[in-house]
C-alpha cells in the first residue's frame, strides 16, 4: 500500500492520504509527491488526512510541514484531520495544533472531522 | 565423390571460422581469460578483472599476464591437430559410441576368431562399451549344422530379469539359460546372420519372467565367429524417449547435431520450443540461427569457436533475439571427431538460461546500488560525526557555571549513517546570566548536521549581540532556517541574581524539574517548532529555582517510541529521575546521565541537566 494518494473532493479541495509510518525512510519521496500535486492543481484548499497513520518521526512531521508550506504559496488553505492519539500527542509536543487547524481536536475526541 | 566434396567444402568453411575467430587481436587476452574462466570456473569478466589485477601487481603488460596464463594452462589440455585439415576423400567414421546396430560389417578382430584369445578380447570391448551386450558363439555339430549356442562374452551392465550377470553367464549354453528361446525369432535372426554376415534386428520378442512377459528388441551383428546382440526392453525404450523429452521440458533444453558428412541437421522437439519455431518447417538454417545473436556477444561467440578449434568442448552462455523477445542461452558444443581430429558431427545441447541470467544480472545491479549507498552512507556518517564533534563538542565533565553545574549526555544513534541533528548549547553572557539550550533538526546525516550548526552558531551569536530572551531567541531561530527545514529546540536564561529561570520553546518537549525527590514536565508556553511558519509566536515561562533543583532539558529521541505512548517514555525517564534522587548518591546528575537508554534506535538523543546550588 502506498504511503500518500492525492484526490480531489467536490468542491475542489486536494485530499492527500497518508498512510502507515512516515519516516526518514519515505518522508523525501511522500513530501515530493504533496508538494507537486498542490504546485500543479493550485486548489483552493489542501487537507491531510492522518487516520491510517500510526507514528510519525520528526522527518514525518516535516513532511506535514512542507505540506503547509507548499499550500500558503498558492495561496491555499490547510487542514490536518482524523490524527490517532500517539501522533495527536505529537503534533501538540511539536506545537503546531493551530497552523494544521487542530486546535478543536486538542479539545475531545473527534472534534476534528 | 559428391557427398565427399560437400564435407571437404563444409569441413573448410569451418576451419575459416576458427581461423577469423583466431585472428582478433585481443584473442590472446580473451584466449587467456577463458582459459582461466573454464579452469577456476569463474566467470569470463572475472577472469579478465583477475589478469588485469595480477598485471597491476606485477607492473607487466595485460599481453604478458595473458601470455603466461596461457603457457600455464594450455599446456595441461591435450591438443588436437589446431591447423587447417587436409582433406582427402575417405569413407569417414562414425563416432565411438553410441554403438548402432545398422553400423556394420565390423571389421574382424585380428586374432584367432574362436579361441579363447579371441573370446578374453570381445569381453574386453564389451567392458568399455556403454550399453548391454551379449555376444554368442555358435555349436555345431559333425555335419556343420547348428545345435546351440554358447554365451562366450556379456556386458558388465547386463543384468538378465532372472537376476544372473555375466559370470554366471559366460561358458553356459543359451539352451540351458533361456529355453525358451530356442527355434524362436531371436534363434532363427542367430542362424541366417550366421550364414550371410548380414546384421539384423529382432522386435518384439516375448520373453516369460515370472508370470510377465517383456518385450525386447535384439539387434544381431556377426563379430567374427560369434554374434553381438544387443538387447533393448521396449518398454524401457519408449520410457527413455519419454524420460528425454521430460528432461528436456523442465530444463529448457533442447538438442541439434549437425553431421557433416551427410549435411543433415536433426533438431530436438526442446529445441523447436527454445526457438519457437514449428517442428514442420524443419531445423532452422544455421546460417539464420546465427543471425538472431546479439552483436555485443560476438567476442563470447568468437572464443567459442576457437576454443572449439582447439578441439574443446565448447560452454558458452550468449544472447539470441527470438520472436523479439532476448533468450540468453547457453550453449554446450562437441564434436566427433575422426582419428586425424577432424570433426565429423557436430552436436549442441542448448538451455535456455533467461530466467537464470536475468535474476542474476538484476543480482549483480542490486548489489552494486547497495554497494554504492553503504558507501554514501558511511562517508556521510564519518562527515556528519565530525561536523557533529566540531559544532557541539561533548563535555567529558560537567561544565562548572555561576549557581550552575551542568551536565550533558549524547546518545547517537544505533545506525551508522543515522547521525541526527541533534544539539546543546551552555554558555554565560556578557551581563552574567547563563543560556541554556538544546535542540533537534528533523533528518539525519550532513543536511540535518548543517542545519544543527547553523543554529547552534546563531544561537551563540544572537545570545551575545542582540537578546538574551529566549522567546526572541527563537523567533530568530524560526526565520533563519524557515523554508530549509524544521527543528525543535528548548531555550532557558538562568539569571543567577534572582535564581530566575526564564524558558521558551519551539515544537520541543517540556524540560523536567525535579524538586525534593519529585519530577514534573514544567507547563509548557506555546511555540511551533522552528521552521514552519512565518507567522509562528513564541512565549516564555518563568520558575524559580531552589537550590538541590536538577533542571533536564532533552530531545524526543528519549521518550520517543514508535511502539508506545509519548506519556509512557516520559514516565520512564521520571522514574529514573526520581529513582536516582531517592537513592541519594553523592552525584545525582552523574548517576542519571549514565543510566539514561534511549527509547528510539532510529534516533539520537541529546540530554543536558543542570543542577542549581
Amino acid at each position: 500500500m502506498r504511503a500518500v494518494s492525492v484526490g480531489a473532493d467536490g468542491d475542489g479541495t486536494l485530499v492527500v492520504v497518508l498512510r502507515g509510518e512516515l519516516d526518514y525512510t519515505n518522508s523525501r519521496d511522500v513530501a515530493t509527491v504533496i508538494r507537486e500535486a498542490v504546485a500543479e492543481r493550485r486548489p483552493p484548499a489542501v487537507r491531510v488526512d492522518l487516520a491510517e497513520v500510526g507514528f510519525l518521526d520528526s522527518s514525518g512531521i516535516g513532511v506535514l510541514v512542507q505540506a503547509l508550506q507548499a499550500a500558503e504559496d498558492v495561496p491555499a488553505g490547510f487542514r490536518v484531520q482524523n490524527p490517532r492519539d500517539k501522533v495527536l500527542d505529537q503534533l501538540r509536543i511539536s506545537g503546531l495544533l493551530e497552523l494544521f487547524g487542530l486546535v478543536d481536536a486538542a479539545a475531545g475526541p473527534g472534534a476534528a472531522s | 565423390m559428391d557427398a565427399d566434396r560437400g564435407y571437404a567444402q563444409r569441413l573448410a568453411e569451418l576451419d575459416a571460422r576458427i581461423e577469423q575467430a583466431r585472428l582478433s587481436p585481443e584473442i590472446v587476452c580473451e584466449r587467456a581469460a577463458g582459459l582461466l574462466a573454464g579452469r577456476s570456473g569463474c566467470r569470463i569478466e572475472d577472469a579478465h578483472a583477475h589478469m588485469r589485477q595480477l598485471a597491476a601487481q606485477q607492473g607487466s603488460g595485460l599481453g604478458a599476464v595473458a601470455a603466461a596464463v596461457i603457457a600455464a594452462l594450455e599446456t595441461q589440455l591435450p591438443m588436437p591437430s589446431a591447423g587447417p585439415h587436409t582433406v582427402t576423400p575417405r569413407p569417414p567414421r562414425s563416432a565411438p559410441h553410441p554403438p548402432s546396430p545398422e553400423r556394420s560389417p565390423r571389421p574382424t578382430p585380428p586374432v584367432e576368431a574362436s579361441g579363447a584369445g579371441w573370446a578374453d578380447v570381445v569381453q574386453q570391448m564389451l567392458d568399455t562399451l556403454p550399453g548391454r551386450h551379449i555376444v554368442v558363439i555358435p555349436e555345431r555339430d559333425g555335419s556343420g549344422e547348428i545345435v546351440d549356442y554358447r554365451f562366450v562374452a556379456v556386458s558388465p551392465s547386463v543384468v538378465d530379469l532372472a537376476g544372473r550377470t555375466g559370470a554366471q553367464l559366460v561358458g553356459e549354453r543359451v539352451s540351458t539359460i533361456y529355453p525358451s528361446i530356442v527355434g524362436g525369432p531371436v534363434w532363427r535372426a542367430w542362424s541366417e546372420v550366421a550364414g550371410d554376415g548380414q546384421a539384423r534386428s529382432v522386435s518384439a520378442v516375448p520373453y516369460l519372467h515370472r508370470d510377465s512377459e517383456y518385450l525386447l528388441t535384439v539387434d544381431v551383428q556377426p563379430v567374427g565367429a560369434g554374434l553381438l546382440n544387443t538387447w533393448t526392453r521396449q518398454d524401457e525404450q519408449s520410457r527413455l524417449t519419454e524420460r528425454i523429452a521430460q528432461t528436456e521440458r523442465l530444463g529448457l533444453l533442447g538438442w541439434g547435431e549437425w553431421d557433416l558428412v551427410a549435411d543433415a541437421t536433426v533438431w530436438s522437439e526442446g529445441l523447436y520450443r527454445i526457438y519457437e519455431r514449428d517442428p514442420a518447417d524443419g531445423p532452422m538454417p544455421r546460417e539464420e540461427s546465427d543471425a538472431l545473436g546479439l552483436p555485443e556477444d560476438e567476442e563470447q561467440r568468437r572464443q567459442a569457436t576457437e576454443a572449439f578449434g582447439r578441439g574443446e568442448t565448447v560452454d558458452v552462455t550468449t544472447r539470441s533475439r527470438v520472436n523479439g523477445k532476448i533468450k540468453w542461452l547457453r550453449a554446450v558444443v562437441d564434436a566427433v571427431r575422426d582419428a586425424d581430429g577432424r570433426p565429423v558431427k557436430i552436436y549442441g545441447i542448448i538451455q535456455d538460461v533467461t530466467a537464470r541470467e536475468t535474476s542474476r544480472l538484476k543480482l549483480a545491479e542490486v548489489e552494486k546500488q547497495l554497494r554504492e549507498h553503504r558507501q554514501d552512507l558511511a562517508t556521510e556518517h564519518r562527515v556528519a560525526t565530525q561536523l557533529q564533534q566540531i559544532v557541539i563538542p561533548i563535555p567529558k565533565a560537567p561544565i562548572e557555571l555561576p549557581g550552575l553545574r551542568v551536565g550533558v549526555r549524547y546518545i547517537p544513534a544505533e545506525q551508522a549513517g543515522r547521525v541526527g541533528g541533534d544539539w546543546y548549547h551552555a554558555a554565560t553572557t556578557d551581563e552574567g546570566n547563563i543560556i541554556l539550550a538544546v535542540g533537534d533538526v528533523a533528518g539525519h546525516g550532513l543536511p540535518a548536521a548543517t542545519t544543527m550548526a547553523e543554529l547552534r552558531h546563531a544561537l551563540a551569536a544572537l545570545a551575545a549581540t542582540t537578546t538574551s530572551d529566549p522567546a526572541r531567541l527563537l523567533s530568530h531561530l524560526n526565520r533563519l532556517i524557515l523554508g530549509t527545514a524544521t527543528a525543535t529546540a528548548v531555550v532557558a536564561r538562568y539569571e543567577p541574581a534572582g535564581h530566575t529561570l526564564t524558558w521558551a520553546q519551539a515544537g520541543h518537549p517540556a524540560p523536567l524539574l525535579a524538586r525534593r525527590g519529585t519530577a514534573v514536565e514544567l507547563a509548557r508556553p506555546n511555540g511551533p517548532l522552528l521552521g514552519a511558519s512565518r507567522s509562528a509566536a513564541y512565549t516564555s515561562a518563568t520558575r524559580v529555582l531552589e537550590p538541590g533543583d536538577l533542571l533536564v532539558m532533552y530531545t524526543d529521541g528519549l521518550i520517543e517510541h514508535r511502539s508506545s505512548s509519548l506519556s509512557e517514555g516520559l514516565a520512564r525517564v521520571t522514574a529514573l529521575l526520581e529513582r536516582v534522587l531517592a537513592a541519594a548518591g553523592p552525584e545525582p546528575m552523574d548517576d542519571f546521565l549514565a543510566q539514561l537508554r534511549r527509547a528510539n534506535p532510529d534516533d539520537d538523543t541529546c540530554v543536558l541537566v543542570a543542577r542549581h546550588g
